[in-house]
């Protein structure tokens, strides 16, 4: 026998010796049982029993149990071969039981268990009771609590102590109190305790309540809920929105808020499934329905739907219903058409971004929901579950398992408020709409006054180019008058304040380098004081210093006083595409020419040499002496400023030199199509006046269209405010044409469609007459893409008026008094987590397989108190927390011996369980203890990483982003994680003892710890409690090495460094990721 | 279901718990998961998959009707049945209205020519030469079919499970959980080069029946490999000596302590591991001759060649399974949708001299009657055209190939119609690979299962009898 084998046979033969036990209430009377008859109806229940059982009785025939076998006369007691039941089997042909379509023909084996069986007299247990039908099931019954006496106590351990007496089981005494209370911590607020709290000598109630209250709480329980909900951000390729949606952390910080306001699990489950329908103009509670966003999925939308029925399904009411979408379920008594039912609620919703304040840009912030859409969308059942083969002749109404739909409540559809489905009427929409345009106003106001003033200190206007006329692109800039001996250099050893203007914050002279210290995106920048001659040559040594997303560094020449005319080239380290780049600015907007990139690997820290040499409009780029760019730019306009920057980067430039360009040196000529000018806005009196018209009408033009858009709901008022917004609208767009016609005089065509524009307004200003009041909706939300082939713009702006209803249906029968499964399930996930192991093994499965819990009682009884008061979670919690049983010690050491012989699983709580930190605990400890956690709560999902300081539940987790270190450590499957699996690894062992956070913080850790004893407060600080004298040695002696290896390798600081590694080493300790 | 099972997860971790250990010590080969092996024919395997769809017709089922009936619409050729909707009802799609993965009606010739090689005369594009010149030791299986019309169906041939399932564990994994180690400083499951549509193999296994990731880096070949901090070999050396004494003596504390005991153990692994990988993939010692048999000598079959060079040094130390993956980017580079000729003729160089060279090192050495080899790809390609110059999905019919560990050499199995579109012989889903490949390792799929899970639930396969020598 293998050394496998002789484990795993033990193993199975202990806990099934340990089965009467274990199976609960009612303790079979084996002895008298015929052993072959358990193994038939073993059998039978898996081959037989959803055709001839509880759910179905094809041919009015059941196979439960002997009785129910002779009255179906397929039995003939003694004589197999007589019997129908083995004919049926052993058929060739096709009265073979099962049918092909349903199962596999019967082993020779288990024929012959059947044969032996029946010829033996088919003999089983007098009074064997007819199983109940579906509906006696267990988990199909509301949960009672259990009447216990005034002084039981703890109920928790009231009902298991009468269990384990019964049993004659002894517990363990409890665990020694810094053990109990690092247990607590990590339990309750997923960090463990400080020394100080370690020792914390207050009653136990006081520490619970305090740690309850800690919001720290609901961070780590919003983690545990973001397994069982399928928390996922957003994924997509290039900018396609494939799973998930953006921003979906406002869902998970409404989790985290939900918890550590104990709102109440019914009214959480309300909110996630119909907050829309339930609070429509409250956004706060609308990032609920994240939960249902989070199933978006943009390529088939049966795949979407299948995702939160079967999700919804199996997270609130542990149901399998997918397990009914081909076909009605095997095992539990969900139909077919139970499955299409419960899709028909879930088919009008879609899913939307709505605008959050102070953002318009979707891409930056938004508040992922969902919304009934498609009120009328039909719900066809899938023959097979085949979407291309819906049954057309029925409608499927929406509605619960029937099995379960007494107390389902009526569907009743729900009027929305304009807020709701026209967000455009929102004020805060409105306000973040008109102020970028009122903006625009001022500068138009400006931009007049100058031009105005400018008129009057030069009377003499030059010549302006008729309308019409076309300035040819590149024409010879304004000739500069050579200056040969131009020559500028700088070494950067000291701040040169006549040389260069320092403009913004962060600049500092360092090491012989002027530094920019911070990244951003502002326009900090270094801008030469001397005016730059057209041709030159420039020569700057630097370096990428870090830096968040594009890490660029930029010179740009050639720039006009406000900015929006330049020419440059900088280099990238964006990670995903390092480059060297020449670039420009026209009117104030960005062209990146690709003839003018160069993919260049750039590294943070590497010192650059870049040299750029312009003449007229050649320009040529090389790189640490490497030639790599020649580009011909658009036009010049030489004699504007000269500025050296960073964007959304740190950088040290160490050396500058520029001289004029030597007429005697030859570039490289471009290969590029010569870029066409774009055209710039002539600059006159008569130009301002237009665009500050064009600026005021708009801004009066989406006023008028805001101001309608909230006389929403009063139809007397909207119809006016809409005229008087279209009319306005086209008035705007007039003026628009009018300021368009002039400033791009030059541009024929740009004219001509300006006219146009002009000539679009007035017909419809002529056509006034008639009842004309359609202005363009403004888009203020966006609404997901409901397949591939769609465009956002093909989607109305406003929503529907009314939503179904049937959400808040569903919510409502989730959460009714009556409903069996919902409190009991989420009772069930809670005690998984406090315990390690749940009181019903299928923790999203409570169907007819699932097996009483060897603790009903007790689940019974924590889900009619859950419900009786409030769902509250705290309450919950307190009451397990508080148990002795929560208490007990987790070791079997001095254990009675015949409870570890007859409960060696634990299934009757006699000891603790151990339980490994989930990978979160893990990461989050090690931050913790070295005081380097950043406690912030909430906000965007931050990018993985060794860096981030945050606590981990913050990290982006999606389908393709996952922290590494977490995934070691047997993080959730954003897919499903009902419950986490627990494995042990070495990859485990390499991220603790190789990572980079483990070693940094062990480093942190160690310094925090001073005095002469080291060993003894750094073990109860990292695994709870004091070490024992050969641990205490252990450890002396490895620290004593540690030193000495130190100090002969000559390291600084020997005794700092050993201590650091006497903390590496117990981070490494089983008992560090234990909660034991 | 009454087994503990943290205790079983626990236990079975990696296959170096101390059944594991103990099983090695004795010099056992065994299956850890209570699967004894069943006459086992091959001790590891090696993986080579081709992403994006390498094209059938183009490779190793070559269809020279193509070229007269080049132009021709299908449905206006003998062959206009291929497409009766009936014959093409097992493909699910995920993408739906996708540019791709459509019917492609327009017939293209083949890109590129074909001959016999070896004493069995099977016909090899001009693009596999090298690959050609060993078929007498390859059987090539011409009638694989899958469902999946997109690259999702890249996670399908690994799990047999279709992309819109759930995720399962690959056959990497379950192979690496069902075999005993036979070397306790290795991982056993090692991959190479990209994924990307599922990183994960272990999935309801946990993460220890992952791939461990390798890179070619002697310096670095492994996610924490060495100490991303100051610390020194021998400051490491006696923080893993004081770990492993402290855990031992709180094995008296708690006695019952599975977790414990198996956490011991990987910290033993652990250290071993980053020692012993770095030296596999540290070519130094292997000659010139060696090197140039894989491909190093030219740019474009190195990286490839590296890797497979690596995998033959893991199969002597008694890795178990290799998986490598080929073919970058999202899609994968083999996704020809376009410019079929160029791409495939760059790809193809990349892989066909070093595929070769694998080959013939691991019989020089032996090793090729207890390796076994596999050269998959997601699906085949359209015998129509897409576009100008390329070709679609094809998950009607497609081809692998195997070699070594107990199969048999120069022959080919099932068979397309004239055109490539179909199975006309001996039709083989992916996961008769799977089952193939178990069969030959000596492991028993019916006892593939843990707590709440059985691999055979849906992943029926069976063993391709026709190759089996």
């Amino acid at each position: 026998m293998s050394a496998s084998r002789s484990f795993l046979v033990p193993a199975v033969v202990v806990i099934t010796a340990a089965c009467p036990l274990v199976h609960g209430e009612k303790e079979a009377p084996s002895a008298e049982l015929h052993e072959d008859y358990g193994k038939v109806k073993e059998l039978l229940a898996a081959k037989c029993h959803s055709c001839h059982g509880p759910l179905k009785q094809k041919a009015k025939l059941r196979l439960e149990t002997r009785d129910l076998m002779l009255k179906g006369e397929v039995i003939v007691p003694g004589q197999a071969a007589k019997s129908l039941l083995i004919e049926r089997v052993e058929d060739m042909g096709e009265d073979r039981m099962p049918p092909p379509e349903e199962g596999a023909a019967l082993k020779f084996g288990e024929i012959a268990l059947l044969r032996r069986w029946i010829d033996g007299g088919a003999k089983a247990p007098a009074d064997e009771p007819v199983p109940q039908g579906p509906g006696g099931h267990w988990a199909f019954q509301v949960p009672r609590r259990t009447a216990l006496p005034d002084d039981a106590g703890n109920p928790i351990d009231a009902l298991l102590q009468k269990r384990q007496t019964a049993l004659g089981l002894k517990a363990q005494p409890p665990a020694q109190r810094t053990i109990l209370i690092r247990r607590l911590y990590l339990d309750l607020i997923g960090l463990p305790p400080t020394r100080e709290q370690l020792n914390d000598g207050r009653p136990w109630e006081s520490i619970v309540d305090e740690l309850l209250a800690s919001p720290r709480h609901g961070e780590r329980w919003a983690r545990h809920w973001m397994d069982v909900w399928r928390y996922s951000d957003w994924y997509g390729l290039d900018k396609q929105l494939r799973n998930s949606q953006k921003h979906i952390w406002r869902w998970r910080d409404w989790i985290v808020e939900s918890l550590n306001d104990d709102k109440g699990f019914d009214h959480m489950i309300h909110e996630m499934l119909a907050a829309d329908e339930l609070a429509p103009d409250d956004t706060d509670t609308l990032r609920a329905t994240g939960f249902l966003a989070r199933n978006y999925y943009l390529f088939n939308r049966t795949t979407w739907l299948d995702a939160t029925i079967e999700h919804t399904a199996k997270a609130f009411i542990g149901l399998t219903l997918n397990c009914a979408k081909c076909h009605d379920h095997k095992y539990d008594p969900i139909t077919h058409e139970d499955y299409y039912r419960f899709r028909a609620i879930f088919e009008p919703h879609q899913v939307r971004l709505d605008p959050v304040p102070g953002e318009t840009d979707f891409e930056k912030d938004g508040l992922p929901r969902v919304f009934d859409d498609h009120l009328g969308a039909p719900t066809h059942l899938h023959i097979r579950g085949d979407p291309k083969n819906p049954d057309k002749s029925r409608l499927m109404e929406p509605g619960v398992p029937g099995i379960l739909a007494s107390f389902a409540p009526p569907v009743e559809p729900v009027k929305l408020p304009a807020y709701a489905y026209a967000p455009a009427s929102r004020d805060y929409v409105r306000k973040d709409r008109l102020d970028p345009v009122r903006a625009e106003v001022e500068t138009a106001k400006k931009e007049l006054a100058e031009a105005r003033k400018k008129a009057t200190e030069a009377p003499r206007e030059e010549a302006k180019p008729k309308p019409g006329e076309k300035t040819k692109p590149g024409k010879e800039p304004p000739s500069a008058p050579p200056r040969p001996d131009f020559v500028v250099k700088d070494d950067f050893g000291k701040p040169n304040p006549e040389l260069w203007e320092v403009i913004g914050e962060g600049w500092h002279y360092k090491d012989g380098a002027v530094c920019q210290a911070t990244a951003t995106r502002d326009t900090e920048r270094l801008l030469l004081r001397p005016e730059v001659p057209r041709d030159f040559e420039m020569t700057c040594r630097y370096m990428h210093t870090g830096g968040a997303t594009y890490r660029s560094v930029t010179f740009r020449f050639d720039v006009s006083p406000d900015r929006k005319y330049a020419n440059y080239v900088y280099t990238s380290a964006h990670a995903s595409g390092p480059k060297l780049h020449v670039a420009y600015t026209r009117g104030g907007k960005s062209t990146y020419p690709s003839e003018g990139l160069v993919a260049q690997p750039i590294e943070i820290g590497k010192p650059y040499t870049l040299r750029l040499a312009v003449r007229d409009r050649l320009v040529n780029v090389w790189l640490n002496d490497k030639f790599q760019i020649a580009y011909t730019l658009p036009d010049r306009k030489p004699g504007g400023g000269l500025e050296l920057s960073g964007f959304d980067a740190t950088v040290a430039f160490d050396d500058f030199s520029i001289r004029a360009l030597p007429g005697e040196v030859e570039l490289t000529k471009s290969k590029n199509k010569e870029p066409q000018p774009a055209p710039e806005p002539v600059d006159s009196v008569e130009v301002s006046e237009a665009r500050l018209a064009a600026a005021e009408a708009r801004l009066a033009s989406l006023q008028a269209i805001f101001a309608a858009e909230q006389t929403r709901g009063d139809p007397v008022a909207y119809k006016q405010a809409s005229k008087r917004a279209a009319l306005l609208e086209t008035e705007a767009l007039k003026a628009a044409g009018e300021y368009e016609s002039k400033a791009f005089a030059t541009d024929a065509g740009k004219v001509k469609a300006a006219r146009a524009k002009i000539a679009k307004a007035e017909k419809k200003l002529a056509d006034t007459g008639a009842d004309r009041v359609t202005y363009t909706l403004p888009r203020v939300s966006r609404k997901a893409l409901e397949t591939p082939a769609h465009k956002e713009g093909q989607y109305p702006a406003t929503y529907p008026e009314t939503s179904t209803g049937r959400r808040l249906a569903l919510a409502r029968w989730m959460t009714s008094p009556k409903n069996p499964l919902t409190a009991r399930v989420v009772v069930n996930h809670v005690w998984l987590r406090h315990f390690g192991e749940p009181l019903v093994e299928t923790v999203d499965d409570f169907g007819l397989r699932a097996k009483p819990p060897t603790q009903q009682l007790l689940l019974d009884h924590l889900a009619a108190d859950f419900m009786e008061n409030g769902w509250s979670f705290r309450r919950l919690h307190r009451l397990i927390v508080t148990s002795g049983t929560y208490r007990l010690s987790s070791t079997s050491v001095d254990a009675d011996a015949r409870t570890r012989a007859a409960d060696p699983g634990n299934r009757f709580y006699w000891r603790m369980n151990v339980r490994r930190m989930d990978a979160q605990v893990v990461r989050d400890s090690l931050l913790h203890l070295a005081g380097a956690l950043d406690l912030t709560s909430g906000g965007p999902s931050l990018d993985p990483g060794d860096a981030v300081r945050r606590r981990s539940l913050y990290f982006k987790h999606s389908r393709d982003q996952q922290d590494k270190f977490l995934k070691t450590f047997n993080d959730a499957d954003h897919l499903q994680c009902y419950r986490r699996s627990e494995s042990i690894a070495p990859q485990q062992a390499l991220a603790l003892s190789n990572g980079k956070v483990p070693i940094e913080m062990a480093e942190k850790i160690a310094g925090q710890i001073e005095g002469e004893d080291f060993v003894g407060p750094m073990f109860e600080l990292l695994l709870g409690r004091k070490p024992d004298a050969a641990e205490r040695r252990e450890c002396e002696t490895t620290l004593a090495d540690l030193e000495a290896i130190a100090t002969e390798a000559k390291k600084p600081n020997p005794a700092q460094r050993a201590r650091r590694g006497l903390v590496h080493a117990l981070l490494n300790h089983n008992d560090f990721v234990s909660i034991r | 279901m009454d087994i503990n099972r943290r205790l079983f997860l626990g236990r079975s971790g990696l296959g170096f718990g101390s059944l594991a250990l103990s099983a090695m010590l004795q010099g056992a080969e065994r299956g850890v998961n209570g699967l004894s092996q069943v006459a086992p024919k091959a001790k590891s395997v090696i993986w080579l998959f081709m992403r994006g769809g390498v094209s059938h017709m183009e490779s190793f089922d070559p269809k020279p009707a193509l070229n007269e009936l080049a132009g021709k619409s299908i449905g206006d050729t003998r062959f206009h049945y291929v497409q009766d909707p009936e014959r093409l009802r097992k493909v699910r799609v995920v993408v739906v209205n996708d540019a791709n993965g459509q019917q492609r009606n327009k017939l293209y010739p083949l890109q590129v020519g074909y001959k016999k090689y070896g004493a069995s005369g099977i016909e090899v594009s001009d693009w596999f030469p090298h690959i050609g010149g060993c078929i007498d030791d390859i059987a090539v299986i011409r009638s694989m079919w899958t469902t999946d019309d997109n690259h999702g169906a890249q996670v399908q041939f690994h799990s047999g499970r279709h992309m819109l399932d759930p995720r399962v564990p690959t056959i990497g994994a379950w192979v690496n959980w069902g075999l005993g180690t036979l070397n306790e400083n290795l991982p056993q499951f090692i991959g190479m080069g990209p994924r990307f549509f599922d990183r994960s193999d272990g999935h309801y296994l946990g993460p220890a029946y992952d791939e461990v990731k390798l890179k070619i880096d002697p310096r670095n070949p492994l996610d924490y490999a060495k100490p991303q901090g100051d610390i020194t070999a021998e400051e490491q050396r006696l923080g893993f000596g004081l770990v492993n004494r402290l855990n031992r003596l709180s094995l008296g504390r708690y006695p019952d302590d599975a977790e414990l005991d198996a956490r011991i153990k990987s910290y033993e692994l652990a250290y071993r591991m980053q020692t012993s990988v770095p030296g596999v993939v540290d070519f130094e010692k292997e000659t010139e001759a060696t090197r140039k048999l894989y491909g190093f000598d030219q740019n474009e079959t190195r990286p490839f060649g590296q890797q497979l060079l690596a995998a033959r040094r893991f199969v002597e130390r008694g890795v178990r399974f290799i998986q490598i993956m080929h073919g970058d980017g999202a899609a994968g580079a083999w996704d020809q949708h376009s410019n079929l000729k160029s791409g495939h003729t760059k790809l193809a160089m990349q892989v066909d001299r070093p595929i070769a060279g694998l080959l013939k090192d691991l019989k020089s050495r032996g090793l090729l009657d207890e390796t076994l080899v596999v050269f998959a790809t997601e699906f085949g390609r359209t015998p129509g055209s897409q576009g100008a110059n390329g070709r679609d999905h094809h998950p009607y019919a497609f081809s692998v190939w195997m070699a070594g560990g107990g199969l048999k050499g120069g022959v080919t199995h099932g068979a397309t119609d004239d055109i490539g579109f179909h199975p006309t012989e001996n039709p083989h889903y992916v996961t008769d690979v799977h089952a193939t490949l178990l069969h030959q390792l000596g492991l028993d799929p019916h006892a593939m299962e843990v707590p709440g899970h059985k691999r055979l639930e849906k992943d029926f396969g069976h063993p391709i009898q026709g190759i089996i020598s």
